[in-house]
């Protein structure tokens, strides 16, 4: 009952998050938390429904498949797996700055955060070039209007890079406001949510490009 | 020395007062981020979309009153009976159970001084209340969605229902949805990391283990539903081929998606009518809840259980033996956790003293209600049966039982027993009870002879129906019935207002409750809670000596957390102290946002893809100066 007693809360040793604004105090705080913080917990729930949100999409894909004699549908060749592959290997690396960038956060390093997530950043913004080439390319071989089989394909896809962008423009908003603000208790736990929706994103990225090019593997 | 303490308390609380004090006038309510402003906002919305989805089920009712009746035409009939189907579900029983129930009272029974997210929580109101207006512009626009509330494709595809009826549902349903994410996301933070200190899971309300289920529920629902819903407005409107057989689709899987959705949707309605019965069994029966334990483990499973049957609504569309006979097994587990909490309530009232005053008559025309629709349901796992009465009356019969009687009724009851809560006022006994007996003899006439029309073979959703078939008097009974039990509901209303402004003046805890909301003063203050209670049972409420603690507390100005918006974050399993919690009050952005939300989908549906865009921008720089001003780091 020790940790329930209200004399604990009066004593004055239960820590007040809101006031800790400084990089160190900040930190402080996030090493004497006994439990994730809420905005942890907030991020994971939204994530569980983004996962769901693939789950279904990739369900519908394989759904479609069994519907189908002939997948890719006749006309279409099957997807070409080197590139693909390469591009999502090299996004996933961006786990170690990711990891390492919340690391930092914890220990109330601003300059070691704002390198990391920039590291992060270039890499992330270079995938989704490839990514996009490589859509613009796929178009041009067949069309999502074409048959069920392009329309889960493009959707699938393009689902996967909103995601990606989503993350890129929370990099830039949290690169910002941490130049502007410093680690405050409010934008430490952001860089945490931050590498935790990356990591989610990465192993997302596995996942749907399996799927894409499960017809050529 | 007595009266220096009290003199001392009075400082606490006018500090506290000042610190939590809301902006005046309408723009206090639309920048509000008080759990329980919103709780109120979303009560009088959804209050307003059971009006509505009431007067259509009344035209429903009306056109088949008699043979070849022609109140409504076809087209008017199909928009109508659609509108009732999302409006009851999407637009009334959620947010009416998580929004506004859940919103008051959940931070309120765990000890909490809002919800861990309070500005997200006033974006998931203004979201629903745009949803709202979305959908009914397309009534309004005499456009509404037409091929019923699972909207089965090929019927609602482009080639048959060309007009832009069915984005209003498939863009509006997207919009909603993000509402119930968002609020089902704050929810479970709440109820896991702001309870009062001592309060450890196992002493957690099973009220709020109904809510956390449901929460659960909707969040791991929704995204298909959502999912479904993209796929065909990129088939209506892009000209993609999810559904479309011809190039590779499958309208199957639109049926697939949408029940891997509806089932556990069915369950999302129900739970919280579950948590409003154990909230009110144990007030009114002056006892605990027998089989506490097992009953919030079956809240759970029930919600758990409910993403693994949802071919049971496709009995007739030609799976496999092997596949449906797996969903039939499937559907009776459900019948152990349901069965062992019918037991526990029925248990918990006949082994109590049990004092029948309006909000327990609810709850036993709730059981009754759970009951016999609950047997229909059992009787529907058996596939021949299913078979049979599949899209007849009987369906109709089943589900009205199940979610008028049993998910709604609780709701009811839920509305006098927290009405002291709300406004510090009692309302009126007498017609209390009438309004429910009215209710509960409507309830019954309505829908119980839909059972036997079911079985003579009327089938759901036809505009009118020939003399001579032998349907004719079940139908005006039914109709007849539906009057009885709208003018039992128009009581309730008028009870309630009334009681308003001239019900006796009552004290903070009339019903000697067992839960802490009974705790704060009626209406609570903007703060809650003066001291955050501690907590060493699930019926803190009757821990007498743990309440005179607070009030000494109190008096002596411990743990007061008034140097802001403060509240108490506490561990996820043992509620231990963890930290003290700086709170966000109002903020523009979450209205302004949802604002652009509309925006979005409102171009969407009329194809001005720029436009939408261009909100979606909008959009992300509310989103930005949103994080503008910090709140807790949560």
């Amino acid at each position: 009952m020790s940790g329930v007693s209200p004399r604990r809360l009066a004593s004055g040793r239960v820590t007040r998050s809101a006031q800790a604004d400084r990089a160190a105090a900040a930190a402080l705080v996030a090493r004497q938390r006994r439990s994730a913080p809420n905005g942890i917990w907030g991020m994971a729930l939204f994530l569980c429904s983004e996962i769901t949100i693939f789950g279904t999409m990739i369900s519908s894909y394989f759904y479609l498949e069994s519907d189908n004699k002939h997948w890719p549908p006749a006309g279409i060749k099957p997807p070409s797996v080197t590139l693909p592959l390469i591009a999502t290997g090299v996004l996933v690396l961006t786990i170690v700055p990711m990891f390492l960038a919340s690391r930092a956060a914890r220990r109330g390093a601003r300059p070691a955060v704002l390198g990391f997530v920039s590291l992060a950043l270039v890499v992330q913004c270079a995938y989704l070039a490839v990514q996009i080439l490589l859509f613009r390319h796929d178009l041009n071989q067949f069309r999502p209007q074409d048959t069920a089989y392009g329309s889960i394909y493009f959707t699938l896809l393009a689902t996967h890079h909103a995601h990606v962008l989503l993350g890129i423009l929370l990099d830039v908003v949290v690169l910002a406001y941490v130049a502007i603000r410093g680690l405050t208790n409010y934008w430490l736990t952001a860089v945490r949510n931050l590498a935790i929706y990356w990591y989610v994103v990465n192993v997302i990225a596995i996942v749907v490009v399996l799927t894409q090019l499960s017809p050529s593997l | 020395m007595a009266t220096t303490s009290t003199r001392n308390a009075e400082a606490q609380l006018d500090l506290l007062e000042r610190v939590w004090a809301e902006r005046k006038g309408l723009l206090g309510w639309i920048t509000t981020t008080d759990h329980k402003r919103i709780g109120i906002m979303y009560f009088f919305t959804a209050l307003v979309m059971f009006g509505a989805g009431g007067v259509e089920a009344l035209l429903i009712r009306t056109q088949l009153i008699g043979p070849h009746q022609t109140v409504l035409s076809p087209q008017a009939y199909d928009e109508v009976f659609t509108m009732h189907g999302i409006t009851m579900i999407f637009l009334f029983v959620i947010p009416m159970t998580t929004g506004a129930f859940g919103n008051y009272l959940i931070p309120l029974m765990i000890g909490a001084r809002d919800m861990a997210f309070p500005r997200l929580n006033a974006l998931s109101y203004w979201i629903y209340l745009g949803s709202a207006i979305f959908m009914y512009a397309g009534l309004a626009g005499g456009h509404a969605p037409n091929a019923g509330w699972f909207d089965y494709v090929p019927l609602a595809s482009k080639t048959y229902d060309p007009g832009n009826n069915i984005d209003f549902y498939g863009w509006g349903l997207i919009f909603n949805g993000i509402s119930s994410t968002a609020a089902s996301i704050n929810f479970i933070v709440t109820i896991f990391k702001l309870r009062a200190p001592g309060m450890s899971l196992n002493r957690m309300p099973l009220f709020c283990f109904a809510f956390l289920a449901v929460s659960f529920a909707l969040l791991f629902a929704l995204p298909s539903l959502s999912v479904a819903a993209l796929f065909l407005e990129l088939d209506r409107n892009l000209g993609f081929h999810f559904y479309d057989a011809a190039h590779g689709g499958d309208p199957l899987l639109w049926q697939n998606l949408f029940w891997i959705f509806g089932h556990p949707e069915v369950y999302i309605i129900i739970l919280p009518a579950f948590g409003i019965a154990t909230a009110i069994i144990p007030t009114f029966t002056h006892r605990k809840m027998v089989l506490f334990p097992l009953v919030a483990l079956a809240e759970i499973l029930v919600a758990f259980l409910g993403f693994g049957v949802w071919v049971h609504h496709m009995f007739t569309v030609g799976y496999p033996t092997l596949v449906t006979v797996y969903f039939a097994a499937a559907s009776l587990i459900i019948v152990i956790p349901s069965g062992i909490q019918l037991f526990s309530w029925i248990a918990t009232i006949l082994t109590g003293t049990p004092e029948f005053k309006t909000p327990l008559l609810w709850i036993v025309g709730f059981i009754v209600y759970f009951m016999l629709g609950g047997l229909s349901g059992v009787a529907l796992a058996a596939i021949p049966f299913d078979q049979q009465v599949h899209d007849s009356y009987f369906i109709i019969a089943h589900f009205h039982f199940v979610i008028f009687g049993a998910a709604v009724f609780p709701i009811l009851g839920g509305m006098y027993f927290w009405f002291p809560k709300l406004t510090g006022r009692m309302y009126h006994e007498g017609i209390g009870k009438l309004s429910f007996w009215t209710t509960f003899i409507g309830t019954f006439v309505t829908f119980f002879p839909m059972h036997i029309l079911g079985l003579l073979g009327m089938p759901r959703r036809i505009y009118t129906y020939p003399a001579g078939m032998g349907w004719t008097f079940l139908n005006a009974l039914e109709s007849v019935g539906a009057y009885v039990l709208a003018s039992g509901l128009v009581l309730i209303v008028l009870n309630l207002f009334i009681s308003y402004f001239r019900g006796p003046v009552c004290e903070a805890d009339p019903w000697e409750g067992d839960t802490l909301e009974w705790s704060t003063s009626s209406p609570p203050p903007a703060y809650n809670f003066p001291v955050i209670p501690t907590v060493s049972s699930p019926y803190p409420m009757w821990d007498k000596e743990d309440r005179e603690l607070d009030k000494r507390r109190l008096e002596r100005g411990e743990g007061l957390m008034a140097t802001g918006h403060e509240t108490l974050a506490t561990t996820m399993q043992d509620a231990e102290v963890d930290e003290i919690l700086s709170m966000p009050s109002h903020s523009i952005w979450p209205p302004v946002c949802a604002l652009m939300l509309f925006g979005i989908f409102a171009m969407l549906l009329l194809h001005h893809y720029w436009i939408a865009f261009g909100f979606g921008v909008a959009g992300g720089l509310a989103l930005i100066s949103w994080h503008d001003k910090e709140a807790h780091a949560g």
